[in-house]
């Protein structure tokens, strides 16, 4: 027995000496499929130059909100990077696997990258949409994802609001009536912000899409400038997807150290320009940039400006029987 | 329009004809003059009039076409929604159906399962119903007859993921007995730890599982090994399954013990193991992927003289389950205990071939005599599948189960067996007397197993056990022949 157990030791010993196969699962948000194709890659050269050791990075891809929900009921997310902040509050609060304090791990706000919300329009702009005011029209028609599964259709009727708050002086009745229309407009709800793209620019449906603004340069480079052209508004929200390393889960796997570094290395030069290719806006100014032509100034928002912070703006507006349950009607 | 053209035409047309006559009168040349410029004006706005008709009439034109593209536009969009909304739906029912727990009924019996399979319970049966015939038995009365030989529901599954459980209570034969109860921590299939009551990891035939041997009855070797312990053990199945082990503490248990326990009878525990290597199980050599091999054994030290249980085997047992072997009184356990179990087996299409030889060391004790017994035993058995099923370890399925309806007769399988068991000779007379006991046995067997379907086996069997050593008045006294038969279902 006792040289079993030696033999044992000495295989395990053995083993370990070799170089690591490491493997992560990331869970994301729709529209960041392309982003963490291209990041995922460019890290694991990098871990491997730095450790020796191969990571293989897995992509979860769905609404933020449901992508969540699903790490809450046990997908072993070693790292989340969602579409806002609330999503992982949701994760640390209802499952308890990372720090309530997540957010001041990482720097600014452990948002990396941040992000806008424009408008898809077909080529030629049929319908003259320039503005927020314009999507409440009667005969426009207007695409965007559920807010209360997609953390990108969350931001787009923030940002409708916020619209509607500095068009009205803050008169929180007319923003209502301003939403409500908006919402009138919108005949189809889909999950996420992708399935949204889908059925605009696929399916043929509505005269707008309020997209991520990565999200529309990308369905410009698939589907072709001729077809699509982006409108960015004067006045939208400041986006900001956060990333954090699911403890307890990273623990259990043994991948704390390699999670960590996979996300401290998204604010690195390499992180950063990947970012700015895939039209996320880089937090690191000089690469931000180098990439100005891609991202138009624009007046942005923020949610903690207009709505008081996530938790409140979550419960005001998408909590069960708040103003979205009040103002839309399928 | 054409009306309006035909109008105009003839005015034109009576101008020139008025003209004409006209032209007869010069005196009247001045008047006519004003008279036809007149008329030209009239026809200028008629043709002014035809115009502007014609623009109504194109424009009500283009009006009702446009109307008419509006509202294909509107009904192509809503179409388009429509669509696009059966398909959302379709996900979120496909979404949704993830999520919702699962039932199965099937062959491989009765389940339920979360959605995300994390936790599973499975009721499975095991039913066997035999028929033993002794002939030229000296008229030994009671051994004819039916048996029901095994009755188990089996109840298994997992909680959390990887902690898989199983409870197999058997009320088949006179005595009701716990099988199978343990809990076994599945990391993955290379390291699982398994702890409670099951099979002792030695024995190859004894490691098939009941549904799957060839015969009613395992053959004298498998009376050497362990029956199910109480233990705790680790295994698992490396290099996906090319490599076997298993390797644990146990309570320990006497050679073949038909009757098991749920407590041990001594203070001492065994070391049990097993490591089986199927080298070509990947690869693409046919006709050596079903080729195995391996050891099991076992290590122990009985210390039986502080209790009433000997520590010793109830007795050996032939395939008609009539003990041909016995410790005699005052014999108990003191000492090593030690076995060890070179095995193979080779499964290629229809062929199934399986060995194993098998020692049993013990040290016993008899008031101030002690001395080191070895026994020893070995079998083989051969099977071929009639209808051209592949034999395997776990069993045969047949292609075509049994169905009358479509002319279908499930899977035929001959097999046969050779085994012999033979007692250390310094057991006698001081350890056990040759009145009572053989000092060894040779059976040969064969059979007819015809599988309906998976569920339903059906099988037919013929044994001669041969005694060395046999006296008048005991099982052994003649050899044991013995018609099986055997209806099973097992689920």
């Amino acid at each position: 027995m006792k040289t079993f157990l030696k033999i044992l030791l000495v295989l395990s010993l053995a083993v370990s000496a070799d170089a690591k196969e490491v493997k992560l699962l990331n869970v994301s948000y729709d529209p960041t499929r392309e982003l963490y194709t291209e990041y995922n890659a460019a890290f694991a050269k990098y871990w491997k130059a730095k450790t020796g050791d191969d990571v293989t990075v897995s992509q979860s891809h769905g609404g933020s909100g449901k992508q969540a929900q699903s790490v809450i009921a046990g997908l072993e997310a070693d790292v989340v990077t969602l579409a806002l902040s609330y999503d992982i509050d949701a994760i640390s609060q209802q499952a308890k696997i990372l720090p309530a304090n997540w957010q001041t791990r990482l720097p600014n706000n452990s948002t990396p990258y941040t992000s806008t919300i424009v408008f898809l329009v077909r080529k030629g702009n049929p319908k003259g949409i320039k503005d927020w005011d314009d999507l409440v029209k009667k005969d426009v028609t207007v695409v965007v994802p559920n807010p209360k599964t997609s953390g990108g259709a969350r931001w787009a009727y923030l940002a409708a609001y916020a619209y509607a708050l500095e068009t009205y002086g803050h008169d929180d009745a007319k923003a209502k009536d301003f939403i409500t229309k908006l919402y009138k407009n919108v005949p189809i709800l889909d999950s996420g912000a992708r399935g949204s793209t889908i059925t605009f620019a696929q399916r043929g449906i509505g005269d707008v899409l309020l997209a991520w603004e990565n999200e529309a340069h990308l369905a410009l480079k698939e589907f072709g400038d001729d077809k699509f052209e982006i409108v960015t508004p004067p006045l939208s929200i400041l986006a900001e997807p956060p990333v954090a390393v699911v403890d307890k889960n990273a623990k259990r796997h043994g991948t704390t150290e390699v999670a960590t570094a996979y996300l401290n290395y998204l604010y690195s030069d390499e992180g950063q320009k990947i970012a700015a290719k895939n039209f996320y806006r880089p937090r690191n100014e000089a690469i931000a940039a180098k990439y100005a032509a891609n991202f138009p100034q624009l007046k942005l928002v923020t949610v903690d400006q207009e709505f008081g912070g996530w938790t409140k703006a979550q419960q005001t507006h998408f909590a069960d029987g708040g103003v979205f349950d009040q103002i839309y009607q399928p | 329009m054409k009306l309006n053209r035909l109008i105009l035409g003839t005015i034109i047309g009576a101008q020139f004809a008025f003209s004409a006559f006209a032209a007869d009168d010069a005196t009247t040349n001045s008047t006519e003059a004003g008279e036809i410029e007149d008329l030209k004006q009239e026809v200028q706005k008629l043709e002014r009039k035809v115009l502007d008709l014609e623009n109504q009439h194109q424009a009500a034109q283009q009006a009702t076409a446009n109307s008419d593209s509006g509202q294909i536009q509107d009904l192509d969009q809503k179409v388009r929604i429509l669509e696009r909304q059966r398909e959302i739906d379709q996900d979120a029912a496909a979404t949704t159906a993830k999520t919702q727990p699962k039932i199965v009924l099937g062959a491989n019996g009765f389940g339920f399962s979360s959605a995300d399979s994390n936790f599973v319970a499975t009721i499975h049966g095991l039913v066997q119903l035999d028929s033993r015939s002794f002939s030229t038995d000296g008229k030994i009365l009671g051994n004819d007859g039916f048996i029901l030989r095994r009755a188990r529901p089996i109840l298994s599954g997992t909680v959390f993921h990887d902690f898989d459980y199983q409870f197999t209570p058997d009320f088949g034969g006179s005595t009701v007995q716990i099988q199978d109860a343990y809990l076994n921590y599945h990391y993955d299939s290379e390291l699982q730890l398994e702890a409670g009551k099951f099979k002792s990891p030695v024995g190859l035939e004894q490691l098939q599982s009941d549904p799957a041997t060839s015969f009613n009855e395992r053959s004298l070797a498998t009376d050497l090994v362990p029956n199910r312990d109480l233990g705790v053990e680790l295994h698992g199945d490396l290099f996906s399954g090319a490599l076997s082990y298993a390797a644990g503490i146990f309570d320990g248990s006497p050679d073949y013990n038909g009757t098991t326990t749920n407590a041990d009878y001594d203070n001492n525990t065994a070391f049990e193991g097993r490591i089986f290597a199927q080298p070509w199980k990947n690869s693409s050599l046919a006709a050596l992927q079903g080729l195995g091999f391996g050891l099991g054994g076992s290590y122990e030290v009985d210390r039986a003289a502080t209790n009433t249980l000997t520590g010793l085997t109830p007795g050996y047992t032939t395939d008609g389950q009539q003990k041909f072997f016995t410790y005699g009184s005052g014999v108990f356990a003191n000492g090593t205990h030690w076995r060890i179990s070179p095995q193979a087996y080779y499964y290629y299409g229809p062929l199934s071939l399986l060995g194993e030889y098998v020692v049993s060391d013990q040290s016993v004790t008899k008031g101030a005599v002690t001395a080191d017994l070895q026994n020893t035993a070995w079998e083989i058995s051969a099977g071929w599948v009639l209808t051209g099923e592949a034999a395997s370890y776990a069993g045969i399925t047949p292609l075509h189960p049994f169905d009358l309806r479509k002319n279908q007769w499930g899977a035929w399988q001959v097999v046969g067996r050779y085994s012999d068991l033979d007692v250390d000779k310094n057991a006698f007379p001081t350890f056990a007397s040759l009145s009572t006991s053989a000092s060894a046995a040779h059976e040969w067997a064969a059979g007819i197993n015809w599988y309906l379907n998976k569920n339903v086996r059906v099988n037919a069997s013929f044994s001669h056990t041969q005694f060395v050593d046999g006296k008048t008045g005991l099982v052994t006294a003649q050899p044991e022949n013995v018609l099986f038969t055997r209806l099973q279902l097992a689920f």
